[in-house]
């Protein structure tokens, strides 16, 4: 349903386990809500609980309480394969190192997103090449460990969109860069998101990107890193 | 062609293509090993039959039924004690049989080819396999004194041939049914008139000679022995006693001495058994005349039959060593995976943030392990067949038995299951590693 936000989040709470006994971080966010294809960078402090928060969207941790609604699914409604297959098939991830599969093409790295999703099997190198053509990958058949480190973005982009999510998660994404190559990539997430309707939530304590951002939030404000 | 689980596995395999090909060797050695083991274990039992060819009973006055069979047929020592030929004759002729031939063993030619001597109906008789007979390759059995015919793989490590000239070594060192250590008697040459084609028996390593010319030279020992104590005052140096003087006539019963008998009952026409064989065991078993120097009548088929229950217990001591070696190498793939896991939690994680479940991880785990499993169980079975046909080929050339590998399905089938079976076992403690790893922990940036 078009008017079914990508993501929403209501009175979200999760505890994290106390490290030293009489220390105890909880992270709170009482309501986030992006809607289908809108941009939105998540400001946070390095430690201020933004990885916490992506794997509490990807469903790989459970909340105390509250709720995460991807396009009006509940994921922690979701059991064991039934979330994992939701989770391939509506989030997408880019990571601040990249994540690539090492001994895997560039092409395979694209597949690889697409073997658990309901794509076909017959269509998968034909969508990874166009996609990764679409993105400046000239030699998709290179290992991802061989490309340089902004064609290895390029690619994991390619991985991210390449089941046509509902929502990128974006981890980071231009840590590991300078800044004319961060505006480069946050581009290209862009570009790439726009391309397939997707909508993008990156979460980056990065002051240089927050310009590229229309609607910029702060996860202090939003919720709470305690 | 699209990503699949497939692609992973073997991907990773092929990465990590050192520890991969070790495991799979070890693996592979196992289980060829193991059925090098269960194909001799069966097709050996039958190559011991097989030797003893058409023979019935043999009689001997070794201590035991097994003994007389080892010694008597397959070369593997001298007899203690010999039955002398009186007896033999006496057998021959009182007992309804097809055949009897008079065999003496104890003799070597350079102390590790046996000499059998026996009459020239060894050669028309006797079989040496069901499936066999005497053929001669070159020149013909022996027709008179101190002459031999050689057997196929005695000739081949030898290069003894048609016209050459040995001098045996009368009295193995380990014989005492001659009564004298083993030495040579450089005055008897021998000459050699035939050379056999292979039996695949333990006779292909045997030297054959009749039995009169190892007399004439027990004749020689005794005389001179006789003559050291004096027994003989007219003859005063040991020139009266050598080969120019000895011949038939100087023979007495006492040197014309035998070890064993092979008997053959009569049986109807066209059957190999026979309901007297037991009759004629019993009788040279209790028959008063034999009573004072008890003979030893033994079935060969069953004396090897009773030879395969003892070593049983060796064979099933070394299946279950090879069995031990199979685990081991399942322990080699276990710690293959396991130290992998150490380096692939990151690419699991990864494969869990794109949409694949804990069991898939699980199965793509327990695939890999399983395929190593089943490339050795592949390479094993290749390897372990190639290796029967080597060791039979050995036991061929150096025993002269001749086993023929059984490639069983049967055991082809079990030997590749129970390596499945382990090698999906070996991959668990991996498998869980992969199922239990945590995607966030292992998803943050390396500093």
């Amino acid at each position: 349903m078009p008017d079914t936000p990508a993501l929403k989040i209501t009175d979200l709470r999760f505890r994290y386990p106390a490290p030293r006994e009489g220390e105890a971080f909880e992270l709170s966010m009482p309501s986030l809500s992006l809607a289908q294809g809108e941009q939105m960078l998540l400001a946070a402090r390095s430690g201020g609980g933004k990885s916490t928060l992506l794997n509490l969207i990807c469903g790989l941790m459970d909340p105390d309480s509250g709720s995460i609604e991807i396009a009006g699914q509940n994921i922690h409604a979701l059991r064991g394969p039934a979330r994992d297959r939701f989770r391939g098939r509506s989030i997408g991830m880019v990571f601040q190192t990249f994540n690539l599969l090492t001994g895997f093409s560039a092409a395979e790295n694209v597949m690889a997103a697409m073997m658990f999703s309901a794509i076909p099997a017959s269509e998968h190198r034909g969508r990874a090449l166009e996609l990764l053509a679409s993105l400046g990958i000239a030699n998709p058949h290179e290992e991802a460990e061989n490309l340089s480190v902004g064609q290895q973005q390029r690619v994991a982009v390619a991985r991210a969109v390449a089941c046509d999510p509902v929502i990128v998660l974006a981890d980071e994404p231009t840590a590991s860069l300078d800044p004319e190559n961060a505006a480069n990539a946050v581009d290209l997430l862009e570009k790439a998101c726009q391309a397939r309707n997707a909508s993008l939530l990156c979460v980056s304590h990065d002051p240089t990107i927050a310009s590229r951002f229309t609607r910029r939030e702060s996860l202090a404000i939003a919720g709470a890193a305690l | 062609m699209a990503m699949t689980d497939w692609t992973i596995v073997t991907r990773s395999l092929r990465t990590r293509f050192f520890s991969t090909a070790t495991t799979v060797v070890s693996v592979a050695v196992a289980v060829g090993l193991m059925l090098v083991l269960l194909m001799l274990q069966a097709s050996g039992r039958k190559a011991f039959e097989r030797g003893t060819g058409n023979v019935h009973l043999l009689v001997s006055r070794d201590a035991s039924g097994l003994v007389s069979v080892l010694n008597g047929m397959f070369y593997a020592g001298a007899p203690l004690k010999p039955v002398t030929y009186a007896e033999y004759e006496r057998i021959a002729g009182s007992l309804p049989l097809e055949w009897a031939v008079p065999v003496q063993l104890g003799d070597s030619y350079k102390g590790q080819w046996p000499v059998l001597a026996t009459s020239p109906e060894f050669f028309t008789k006797f079989r040496p396999a069901e499936d066999a007979t005497w053929t001669f390759a070159q020149g013909a059995a022996f027709a008179k004194d101190f002459e031999l015919v050689v057997g196929a793989a005695a000739a081949r490590a030898t290069g003894l041939r048609i016209g050459s000239r040995v001098v045996l070594t009368h009295g193995a060192a380990s014989s005492r049914a001659s009564g004298v250590a083993g030495h040579e008697h450089g005055e008897f040459q021998y000459t050699v008139v035939g050379v056999l084609e292979p039996t695949g028996t333990p006779h292909d390593r045997a030297l054959f000679s009749n039995l009169n010319s190892s007399w004439l030279i027990h004749a020689v020992d005794r005389l001179e022995r006789e003559h050291a104590a004096g027994e003989h005052d007219d003859m005063d140096d040991h020139e009266h006693h050598d080969h120019a003087s000895v011949s038939e006539k100087d023979l007495i019963d006492a040197d014309r001495k035998i070890t064993n008998i092979y008997l053959r009952v009569a049986t109807r026409p066209g059957q190999d058994a026979s309901a007297a064989v037991p009759v004629v065991m019993e009788h040279l078993r209790r028959h008063p005349e034999f009573q004072a120097a008890p003979l030893t009548v033994a079935g060969p088929v069953q004396e090897i039959r009773r030879l395969d229950a003892i070593v049983g217990n060796i064979n099933q001591l070394l299946v279950i060593m090879a069995a031990v070696v199979m685990a081991s190498s399942g322990v080699g793939i276990m710690l293959a995976l396991y130290n992998s896991m150490q380096q692939r939690q990151r690419q699991i994680a990864v494969l869990r943030v794109l949409g694949a479940s804990r069991g898939r991880i699980f199965g793509l785990i327990i695939t890999e392990s399983a395929f190593i499993g089943v490339l050795g169980a592949g390479v094993g079975l290749g390897v372990g067949m190639i290796g029967a046909q080597i060791a039979t080929g050995v036991l061929r050339v150096r025993l002269g038995i001749s086993i023929s590998p059984e490639t069983s399905p049967l055991i082809l089938a079990y030997i590749f299951l129970m390596t499945l079976a382990l090698s999906v076992l070996a991959g668990l403690v991996p498998a869980i590693m992969a199922y239990r790893t945590s995607v966030w922990r292992n998803l943050r940036p390396v500093a």
